[in-house]
């Protein structure tokens, strides 16, 4: 039977050995709360004030719906991936082809954007287990540029050169503002959701055995952990949740060009997002996304073509100012989480 | 037939040659620093756009000019090494994504500067016009440039194996504690070796830049080819470059002129190297030491 139990700070669900609780005192949840409603208002208030902020805060939510993912693969496999990008490349590129060849919409090429994402990502998960330290980065980094090799190789299927247009749009509502908005609200939900479920994962004991992992694997495997199931599995969790904000980019912008997404520079902003916001503490890539995002677009209206390279000139300084990203700035307050090291070189 | 094995052999040779120009730097660095060095990009566009600043916004002659610029390349060869690599030697992912960073800055000012659309042309061929080699013609600057690629590798190798800085060097590449307790001035061989590395880069670079494209995002295509020599030849290990260097030019002369199919270049590489990775992980040589 379930058995439910109310205390002063928390509510306790019980149902045979499972145990579920929610925290009900204020202090825990009162931050959370006032960050989302801010978010949930931000863009209705930019309808009306500047509707371009809208696709700002957009691609600020789409940086962080990757740079969430992509902190717990860090975590999971406890290496660092440097090509991000190649899973965004896949889920888009599956969704962007099916659209155009069958006419699919998105609710039709979603799932098959995942399953080729799971695919791509099973077929490269035994990296994680065999390949260590630097030449695990440069197979990462490699990846999508392979895959761009191939796009372009084969312009015939995926316009590697121009990219491939005529994507059903995500949303078509009749006005452009309202589109906007509605896909403000989706971005919103998709980037939420990613925290919630990755908070989720890295509060339960499995996100204990990832630390451990991420710590130190032969300890790991010494306590009885079965570190290749975790790895595979943070691993290909991971990527398919990042495919999803592909195939989300390839009916946002009705189209999907590889020079876009596997490319430096798109990788660069990822990594980016998720350092300058909190060296992959999942809630400081959200502050980090919309930092990357904003300070870009804040640039480009006031600096015109020089933002080119006065963009990485502030990403540079405070990626060394900031050795906990912006989110250590408020996380040393209250310094009583995990806080994972990355490991580059093991 | 024997026309195909000639323009192999030849083509094998020059591009061979020309990768192992690129890529000896890097892979020095990934043996003595032990690290990818993720700016490597940044040296092949400074080399052309640093020598043509200095000839048109300068006015100087054209030898004045590449000094000028390997002036520049030190000066900022030494600013990343106190910068960047000294600082974040133990926190290497943000030494490798401040290393991006910071080639895409220069990258993009040098866009800035001189836009894609800017006819740059360095006139630094040695020779102009065409060789016949038996049944194949090649560009003369690219022959004498493989030539001069095989001569200043002899050199580095003999640096290395012959000199007391080269042992030193070695030294720290396979084991740098006990480099520190005989009495290596490990730093001081760091920042050596991060100018020293910049030679045959720029020397590549200004021989290929009358003969093939030039642009701001040049480095990217290069650091590809150096990093996939690298890790084939076993991470830091000069025969293993050397070797490394000739099979991928071999690979790409193949797709070219044998198989005509000049577009599966780059993917044909990869696919070399990873298949060598799935039989020898550690690359072609054992990446414990330079040579």
């Amino acid at each position: 039977m379930v058995d439910i139990e109310l205390k002063r700070d928390r509510l306790t669900i019980r149902f045979k050995t499972q145990k579920w609780e929610w925290m009900i005192e204020p202090r825990y949840w009162r931050n959370s709360i006032l960050w989302v409603a801010l978010l949930l208002v931000f863009p209705a208030v930019s309808y009306f004030v500047s509707p371009g902020l809208i696709n700002t805060m957009i691609s600020a939510n789409l940086l962080a719906a990757i740079a969430i993912p992509m902190s717990l693969m860090t975590l999971g496999t406890g290496r660092v991936n440097f090509g991000p990008n190649f899973y965004v490349g896949v889920g888009g590129y599956a969704a962007a082809l099916l659209s155009i060849a069958y006419g699919w919409g998105p609710v039709a090429t979603l799932p098959f954007a995942i399953l080729t994402t799971l695919f791509a990502a099973l077929i490269f998960s035994p990296l994680v287990i065999v390949a260590r330290g630097l030449y695990y980065v440069l197979l990462s980094l490699l990846l999508p540029f392979v895959f761009f090799e191939v796009t372009v190789i084969y312009t015939d299927i995926f316009k590697g050169d121009t990219g491939l247009f005529g994507i059903k749009p995500l949303m078509d509502l009749g006005n452009a503002k309202i589109n906007f908005l509605v896909l403000a609200y989706l971005s919103i939900f998709i980037m939420i959701s990613y925290l919630l479920i990755v908070n989720k994962i890295i509060k339960s004991r499995y996100g204990l055995i990832m630390a451990t992992i991420n710590d130190d694997e032969e300890v790991a495997h010494g306590i009885g952990v079965n570190i290749n199931k975790v790895k595979i599995i943070s691993f290909v969790f991971a990527a398919c949740l990042i495919g999803i904000v592909g195939w989300f980019y390839a009916h946002y912008f009705s189209s999907f060009s590889g020079q876009t997404y596997l490319t430096f520079t798109f990788m660069l902003k990822i990594f980016l997002a998720m350092m300058i916001g909190g060296r992959t503490q999942i809630f400081g890539c959200v502050v980090g996304g919309y930092f990357v995002a904003f300070l870009e677009m804040f640039l480009i209206r006031t600096m015109g073509p020089m933002q080119a390279f006065v963009f990485p000139i502030i990403l540079i300084i405070f990626l060394f100012i900031l050795p906990e990203g912006l989110f250590g700035i408020y996380r040393k307050r209250r310094y009583r989480e995990y806080f994972p090291t990355i490991h580059v070189r093991r | 037939m024997w026309v195909y094995i000639q323009n192999l052999l030849v083509y094998t040779f020059i591009l061979g040659s020309i990768y192992l120009l690129v890529a000896l730097g890097f892979s020095i660095i990934c043996g003595v620093l032990r690290i990818f060095h993720l700016g490597y990009a940044y040296i092949f566009p400074l080399t052309v756009y640093g020598t043509w600043m200095f000839l048109t916004d300068f006015g100087w002659g054209l030898i004045p000019s590449i000094f000028g610029m390997v002036a520049v390349q030190f000066v900022i060869a030494f600013l990343i090494y106190k910068g960047i690599i000294k600082r974040y030697l133990d926190k290497e992912l943000e030494m490798l994504v401040g290393l991006l960073l910071l080639t895409t800055i220069i990258e993009q000012t040098i866009n800035y500067k001189y836009p894609m659309q800017t006819g740059v042309y360095l006139q630094t061929e040695l020779i102009k016009g065409t060789t016949q080699i038996g049944s194949v013609v090649v560009s003369t600057q690219l022959l004498v440039g493989s030539i001069i690629a095989l001569f200043l590798t002899a050199i580095f190798v003999l640096f290395f194996l012959k000199t007391r800085t080269g042992l030193a060097i070695r030294a720290i590449s396979q084991n740098i504690y006990s480099s520190q307790i005989v009495g290596i001035n490990v730093e001081t061989l760091y920042v050596f070796t991060m100018m020293l590395v910049l030679v045959p880069v720029m020397i590549g670079t200004l021989i290929i830049a009358p003969v093939w494209t030039v642009d701001p995002f040049m480095g990217q295509i290069y650091m590809f080819t150096a990093i996939l020599v690298a890790v084939l030849g076993g991470l830091g290990n000069m025969r293993g470059t050397i070797i490394a260097s000739f099979l991928i030019g071999a690979v790409h002369a193949v797709m070219c002129f044998i198989l005509g199919e000049p577009r599966f270049m780059t993917l044909s590489a990869l696919v070399l190297v990873m298949i060598v990775l799935v039989v020898r992980p550690q690359g072609l040589t054992r990446s414990e030491s330079l040579w």
